[in-house]
């Protein structure tokens, strides 16, 4: 249970980095006007 | 829908998938439930590697070119190589805490040079944001992204030059060191991975684009609605 946990909380942090950066390019265009 | 957002939706619809396969693919023997870590850990090192391949490209281009696109493609391609170099450094951290019982060894070829190759282009970052002049710019950064991917092949070999706490390569020319359900679900997330890739290259130029084109509208109005200077106005 404990190593399951562990791993998820990997995958997590990991996504969670990837989602982040996807948020920080969507704000950063938004503060851009075409 | 903007090209970009459908582009986004996809990754992160693939990424589920791959998250699927991570998820329900046997476990090994020894490692158990740890061995899932290398389903995020070798897409985000590869990645890294693709990432630092364009960089190079992107430079060289642009040292022959002297293009903005290629400077963009190069700084775009930097930027993500850095977050999945710091995702695989991560994933590798917390991989090596669970299974051999210490998360770092700087007397690990691999580790170490990973850990360089991050670190210069971190710096490739900083050299940009101190560098306001964009020829100059671009001019700096491709030297140094031409030179710095010599560290892609130093760090993929370095587990055969020397023989320390990395196992070796995973998929070699003999075959794979892994049974097929666990080579296939890692072999999904790197084309998810990869897909991921395509998709955050295109949003990151999209915005590189953007406020370059922003930049250039601000300089022309800028010089319109300057106010003159008094020294500058006759017959007053």
């Amino acid at each position: 249970m404990s190593e399951q946990v562990f791993v998820i909380g990997v995958f997590a942090i990991s996504y969670g980095a990837i989602f982040g950066y996807s948020v920080y390019l969507h704000l950063r265009r938004s503060r851009v006007k075409d | 829908m903007t090209r970009v957002q459908v582009l986004l939706s996809l990754a992160a619809i693939a990424m589920i998938v791959g998250l699927w396969f991570a998820f329900t693919a046997p476990v090994d023997a020894f490692q158990g439930e740890y061995s899932r870590i290398i389903n995020v850990h070798v897409p985000s090192m590869w990645l890294a590697f693709l990432a630092f391949g364009v960089v190079a490209f992107g430079s060289i281009m642009w040292l022959i070119r002297k293009k903005p696109r290629w400077d963009r493609l190069a700084e775009a391609s930097a930027e993500i190589g850095v977050l999945f170099s710091a995702i695989g450094l991560f994933t590798g951290m917390a991989w090596g805490e669970a299974v051999w019982g210490r998360a770092w060894d700087w007397g690990d070829a691999r580790l170490a040079t990973t850990a360089v190759m991050f670190f210069v282009y971190v710096g490739y970052l900083a050299l940009r944001r101190a560098t306001p002049d964009p020829e100059a710019r671009a001019r700096r950064s491709a030297i140094l992204g031409t030179i710095a991917v010599i560290q892609v092949p130093l760090v993929y070999f370095s587990v055969n030059m020397f023989r320390t706490l990395h196992q070796t390569q995973t998929i070699r020319p003999d075959g794979a060191a892994m049974p097929d359900e666990m080579l296939v679900a890692m072999l999904i997330n790197v084309a998810v991975f990869t897909f991921l890739y395509i998709a955050l290259m295109v949003a990151r130029i999209d915005v590189a684009k953007a406020e370059a084109s922003a930049a250039q509208t601000q300089d022309l109005a800028g010089d319109a609605v300057k106010a003159p200077l008094l020294s500058e106005v006759e017959d007053v």
